[in-house]
C-alpha cells in the first residue's frame, strides 16, 4: 500500500471471539488462568462468561493492523490497555487511526470497542509497511 | 507529598514482597520452539494461512519464523505445575508474584511489546524477567497495587528477540477497601 496520512482512518472490522477459541488459546500458550475457560468460575468474580485474555486482545490489535498494512507489513511494536473486559461471544469493534508516519514506518492508535462503543482496550500498534 | 496509605494487609504485603524483588532478574529456560509449536499457535488463532506458509518453507529447509507475539504471548514456560500446586483461580506461583498466600486477585492491566528480531524455529531461547516496579493506587474501585513486570526474551548469542513490559493489577480479595 502507499504510505497513509496521519489522521487517516482505517475501515473497522467486527469480530467476536468464541469460548473454543478462549480455551484453545489458553491451552496455547499455557495460561490456566480460570476466568478464560471456567464459566461458573468466571460467573464468580462477577463476569457473564469466560474472559478474553490480555494477549489475545494484543493478538487482535496487532493483526488487523497488519490486514490493513496489507502483504509483506511487518509488526514492530505493540502496546494496549486493557479498560474493561470482554466475554465469549461478545460483539467487538476494531478500530484505528493512523497518528503518525515516517517513511515505511506507520503508528496506529487502535482501539478495540463493544457494541454499544465505550473502550474495552486502547493501544498503538507500530508498523513497517513493505518496500 | 505523603504517600497515600494502605488499609488493605494483603495488598501492604503484596507491596513488600515486590520491594524485595525488584530488580531481581531470573533466567527462564525457554527450551527450542518447532514449527509445530509456531503452527499450534497460529491454528489457535485461526490462522491457516501462517501454517501453510510454515509448513511450505520447512519442505523447503528454510528458516521458520515465529508467529509476531508468540513469545510475548505465552504465558509460561516452565513443565508444570501440576494441579494440586496451582492457586484456586488456576495461576501457578510464577504468574502471580509476591501474592503467595494471600487473599488477593490479579487481572492484566495491559502489555507493551517491542519486537526486535523473530524467533526461529530450532533456536534455543531464553527468558529473563524481574519485577521492575510496585505502587499502590487508589481508583474509582478502591485500592490495588500495579506490578510492572519486564521480559527479555535472548536468542543463544544474547541478542534481544522480544522485549515484553506487563502491568499486574493486584486486588483485595476480601473486599477491604473495593
Amino acid at each position: 500500500m502507499t504510505a497513509p496520512a496521519a489522521g487517516t482512518e482505517c475501515p473497522p472490522r467486527r469480530y467476536a471471539h468464541t469460548s473454543v477459541q478462549l480455551f484453545r488459546f489458553s491451552a496455547v500458550s499455557w495460561n490456566a488462568h480460570r476466568i478464560h475457560y471456567d464459566a461458573a468460575f468466571a460467573a464468580s468474580e462477577g463476569f457473564p462468561d469466560t474472559v478474553v485474555q490480555s494477549t489475545l486482545h494484543g493478538e487482535t490489535l496487532s493483526r488487523n493492523a497488519l490486514e490493513w498494512a496489507g502483504p509483506g507489513a511487518r509488526l514492530e511494536s505493540v502496546a494496549w490497555r486493557n479498560v474493561a473486559t470482554a466475554v465469549a461471544g461478545e460483539q467487538l469493534i476494531w478500530a484505528a487511526t493512523v497518528s503518525s508516519v515516517e517513511g515505511a514506518r506507520v503508528r496506529l492508535d487502535a482501539r478495540i470497542l463493544k457494541a454499544d462503543g465505550s473502550e474495552c482496550v486502547t493501544g498503538t500498534v507500530e508498523v513497517t509497511l513493505a518496500g | 507529598m505523603t504517600a497515600p496509605v494502605v488499609s488493605s494487609p494483603a495488598l501492604e504485603q503484596v507491596l513488600a514482597r515486590a520491594r524485595e524483588l525488584i530488580d531481581q532478574w531470573r533466567d527462564e529456560d525457554c527450551g527450542t520452539p518447532t514449527v509445530k509449536d509456531f503452527c499450534r499457535y497460529a491454528a489457535a488463532l485461526n490462522d491457516g494461512e501462517y501454517i501453510r506458509r510454515a509448513r511450505a518453507m520447512e519442505a523447503d529447509g528454510r528458516p521458520v519464523e515465529a508467529p509476531a507475539l508468540f513469545l510475548a504471548a505465552t504465558m509460561s514456560w516452565e513443565d508444570g505445575p501440576p494441579e494440586e500446586e496451582l492457586r484456586p483461580d488456576g495461576l501457578a506461583r510464577r504468574e502471580s508474584p509476591c501474592t503467595e498466600g494471600l487473599p488477593v486477585r490479579q487481572v492484566h492491566g495491559g502489555q507493551s511489546v517491542r519486537l526486535v528480531r523473530p524467533p526461529v524455529a530450532g533456536t534455543r531461547i531464553t527468558a529473563t524477567r524481574a519485577v521492575v516496579s510496585a505502587r499502590h493506587k487508589h481508583g474509582r474501585s478502591g485500592e490495588f497495587v500495579l506490578l510492572g513486570v519486564r521480559t527479555r526474551f535472548l536468542s543463544p548469542d544474547g541478542s534481544e528477540l522480544t522485549s515484553v513490559d506487563e502491568t499486574i493489577v493486584v486486588l483485595d480479595a476480601t473486599g477491604g477497601d473495593r
